[in-house]
């Protein structure tokens, strides 16, 4: 299934396989799930909520070193 | 099926590793407003009438403190003066000095931004590469700290502030513990806490609402409220030994949850010891160069300009 996944300015449409989580698909691009706020579709979710086809992915870096 | 613990909306953005609470935007939002302005009573941190000058950087931690600390502002409660100090990091803190501005203006608080270069003569950036050679950048924080404790003290004074408020958080405050326990730096663990005691009539009293607040909390706090926020990283950050106790912590607390709040709460309860047995804060002057108050000749900011007079 295809997801919309916006990352700061970068935006890109991806590939991804059924029943992933947003920690699944974190561990898979590779950023940490404590240092990020992740939106699905606009609304804030947790680690754990189920990213489905055509769901719109936003990751955003919220922490920072200093 | 995950639902928020106080209302029951199935819209969960939290699910505390610590306690397991879920919480919605709304109940996790109030929760956290809830929590800062118990702690601000409890640890006796305000007065009606207070004039506080707020820490503004234009980070998640601040905005979020800026946002709070207006809820009593507009109940006439506190004054609230917000200050943005500009150490000069180019690249960097451009962009947050406009955020500052721009969440300041939007509340309708009085903001200052007030510049290393004006009262030392030169930036952070001048400061490190003058230093480069003998000791590196690793000290970047360091100068940056006492440099910027001086124009605060200094800034507060100017402006009759009775209180100095900073966004620390409850990983801040742990590193501090752990990395100055480590180096065995126990002067420093003394000074560490919720609210600075006033040794002098020219220091202003510190106060940290945010000291149990976990720094991602603060960052939900801050997508939730859709604050402004200015999320990026100093560039000397990463040098320090402090980032790396960070780091040591974060990663401790991903299978340890409570690791935090154990190490604050284990600190508090010895930190009454420590100030009796190792405290030398009794004996405080002022500084012969600059009048802010020290316990030494000289205080600390000084110090370094001599040390680079000398060389
Ligand atoms: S990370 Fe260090 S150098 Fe950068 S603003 Fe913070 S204290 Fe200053
Ligand atoms: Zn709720
Ligand atoms: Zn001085």
């Amino acid at each position: 299934m295809k997801i919309k996944l916006i990352i700061g300015e970068k935006e890109e449409l991806i590939e991804i396989s059924e029943n992933k989580t947003v920690k699944n698909l974190l561990d898979i691009i590779d950023i940490a799930s404590e240092t990020v706020v992740v939106k699905k579709n606009d609304y804030i979710v947790i680690d754990e909520e189920l990213i489905e086809d055509g769901d719109l992915i936003e990751v955003i870096q919220v922490i920072y070193g200093g | 099926m995950n639902s928020c613990d106080k209302c029951g909306n199935l819209n969960i953005i939290i699910k505390k590793k610590q306690s397991g609470q879920k919480l919605c935007k709304d109940c996790f939002i109030k929760s956290i407003q809830k929590k800062v302005l118990k702690d601000i009573r409890k640890y006796d941190l305000l007065e009606k009438g207070d004039h506080v000058l707020l820490g503004l950087s234009g980070g998640k931690d601040s905005v979020m403190l800026l946002d709070i600390l207006n809820s009593l502002k507009e109940r006439n409660i506190i004054d609230l003066t917000a200050v943005t100090i500009d150490e000069g990091i180019c690249g960097y803190r451009e962009e947050g000095i406009e955020i500052a501005a721009r969440n300041a203006k939007k509340l309708g608080v009085e903001h200052r931004v007030v510049t290393f270069n004006e009262y030392f003569g030169m930036t952070l950036d001048d400061i490190i590469s003058k230093n480069n050679v003998k000791e590196g950048r690793r000290n970047a924080c360091t100068y940056c700290g006492v440099f910027r404790r001086w124009i605060f003290n200094r800034v507060a004074r100017d402006e009759g502030a009775t209180r100095i408020a900073t966004g620390h958080n409850l990983d801040d405050e742990t590193q501090s513990i752990v990395m100055n326990y480590l180096e065995g730096n126990i002067q420093n663990l003394t000074r560490i806490g919720v609210k600075s005691e006033t040794r002098s009539n020219r220091f202003t009293v510190k106060i940290k609402p945010l000291r149990e607040i976990p720094e991602k909390e603060i960052a939900l706090y801050v997508v939730a409220r859709e604050l402004d926020v200015h999320f990026a990283g100093c560039p000397y950050a990463g040098e320090s030994f402090r980032a790396e106790v960070g780091n040591f912590i974060k990663e401790l607390s991903n299978e340890h949850p409570t690791i935090m709040y154990s190490t604050l709460r284990g600190f508090d309860k010895i930190k009454p010891i420590l100030k009796r047995e190792f405290s030398q804060e009794s004996i405080v002057g002022v500084c012969e160069n600059c009048g802010e108050p020290t316990a030494a000749r000289l205080c600390k900011a000084c110090t370094f300009f001599k040390d680079w007079e000398d060389e």
